[in-house]
């Protein structure tokens, strides 16, 4: 059976609490980070830092590299672009998974609960092993497949036809900037992780499937045909509802779907 | 038996492991039958329903009368069909989703497959034995 309990080494256990806000600080909050160094040998924990946000900007991802240079540099995760085109900072930030860069720390009521992205083995702290989400990306082959003579100049496409990749308003599947957040808030991707493609990496099967330039369509759909791979989808929609870029990946799926029962 | 798609902390990569044993080829037949069970289920569920309300009081020797009518055995006959076929699909699903241990699912496939095959003939033969013998 699948299983709902954590292993015993992977309880979560009360860490430390610091409060560096000051006496007179107007705007205080609490963030809580879950904790754990591979090193060390203990269970996860959740560390409490209460900070001033007067003294950080206005995310959420801002006040962790607060506290990372203020007060506990052994804070760790992954950031980089810090304006939610990376995806680097992808994390679970009040119950939801989204981008630590684009989400307000005002939008959060209460404490701030940092955890790192559901059911990938953890690295250290908030930094997820996304080696197998990755690695099912890549086996997408996700580049342009022709088998015509390359031509003289640009592979020429339609406004129309761009527009299944990138979206009228651009949030076509093309916009998918593989933070994982999707997949990891899909629970057949909980369950079945290693056969399931999950849904950033279909989004993306689907962005080549539907690019007018591409010559490979029926191999890549061929390549999905399976029980596991694609069809584990059971259309429960959380990719839809946590993207952080506001996509649609439950529709590229549907979209693949439809494509298979065409071609029958 | 080792499982190419398992992470079991052999030295594979994880390409190798995300290729898997490659596509079935078989995904589409079982999505678009369980997607048709269920357009079919869709009007045979209202009749059944519509059916069995209106057989409250009923004596045996009136049900079998209204069952041997041909239009009411044939959509009786396609209603065990349809929604059996839809159940094994359905169960197979679930039992896919949850059950890691690959002996016990396969064990339960099997189980399920044989179950509805079984359920649906005993159906089928006392619909036709009514039918065709009152």
């Amino acid at each position: 059976m699948a299983e709902f309990t954590l292993p015993k080494n992977s309880k979560i256990q009360k860490g430390k609490s610091h409060d560096v806000a000051g006496k007179d600080a107007k705007r205080k909050k609490t963030f809580s980070l879950y904790r754990w160094d591979p090193d060390s040998g203990e269970n996860p924990r959740m560390d409490d830092y209460t900070i001033d946000l007067d003294k950080c900007g206005p995310m959420v991802l801002d006040a962790m590299i607060y506290i990372k240079n203020e007060i506990d540099s052994t804070v760790t995760f992954r950031r980089s672009c810090r304006e939610g085109i990376c995806g680097s900072c992808a994390m679970n930030v009040d119950g939801t998974n989204t981008l630590a860069c684009t989400k307000a720390i005002e939008d959060v009521k209460g404490d701030v609960k940092i955890t790192p992205l559901p059911h990938m083995k953890v690295v250290k702290d908030l930094v997820p092993d996304q080696n197998h989400a990755i690695a099912q990306y890549t086996a997408t082959e996700p580049w342009l497949k022709t088998s015509s003579p390359p031509p003289t100049r640009e592979r020429l496409q339609s406004p129309e036809d761009a527009d299944t990749l990138n979206g009228n308003d651009g949030k076509g599947p093309a916009a998918c900037i593989l933070c994982f957040c999707c997949s990891t808030s899909c629970p057949s991707y909980w369950w079945n992780e290693d056969r399931f493609m999950g849904p950033a990496t279909l989004m993306q099967a689907h962005r080549w499937i539907v690019d007018s330039r591409d010559e490979a369509t029926g191999e890549r759909l061929d390549e999905l045909d399976d029980s596991f791979k694609l069809y584990r989808c059971h259309t429960i929609m959380n990719c839809t509802n946590t993207c952080p870029k506001g996509l649609n990946p439950a529709e590229s799926i549907a979209e693949i779907k439809k494509l298979m029962v065409t071609r029958r | 038996m080792k499982l190419k798609w398992k992470d079991d902390g052999t030295l594979k990569t994880p390409l190798a492991r995300a290729r898997g044993l490659g596509a079935s080829h078989h995904g589409v037949s079982h999505w678009w039958h369980q997607r048709m069970t269920a357009v079919a289920n869709l009007p045979l569920m209202i009749w059944l329903v519509w059916a069995v309300v209106h057989m409250q009081g009923w004596t045996y020797i009136e049900f079998t009368a209204w069952l041997a009518v041909p239009v009411n055995a044939i959509l009786m006959i396609l209603s065990v069909i349809s929604v059996f076929y839809h159940a094994a699909l359905g169960t197979q699903v679930i039992v896919e989703d949850y059950f890691h241990i690959e002996w016990m699912k396969i064990a339960k496939l099997i189980g399920i497959k044989l179950f509805f095959i079984a359920a649906g003939v005993a159906c089928v033969f006392s619909i036709l034995k009514i039918a065709f013998t009152g």
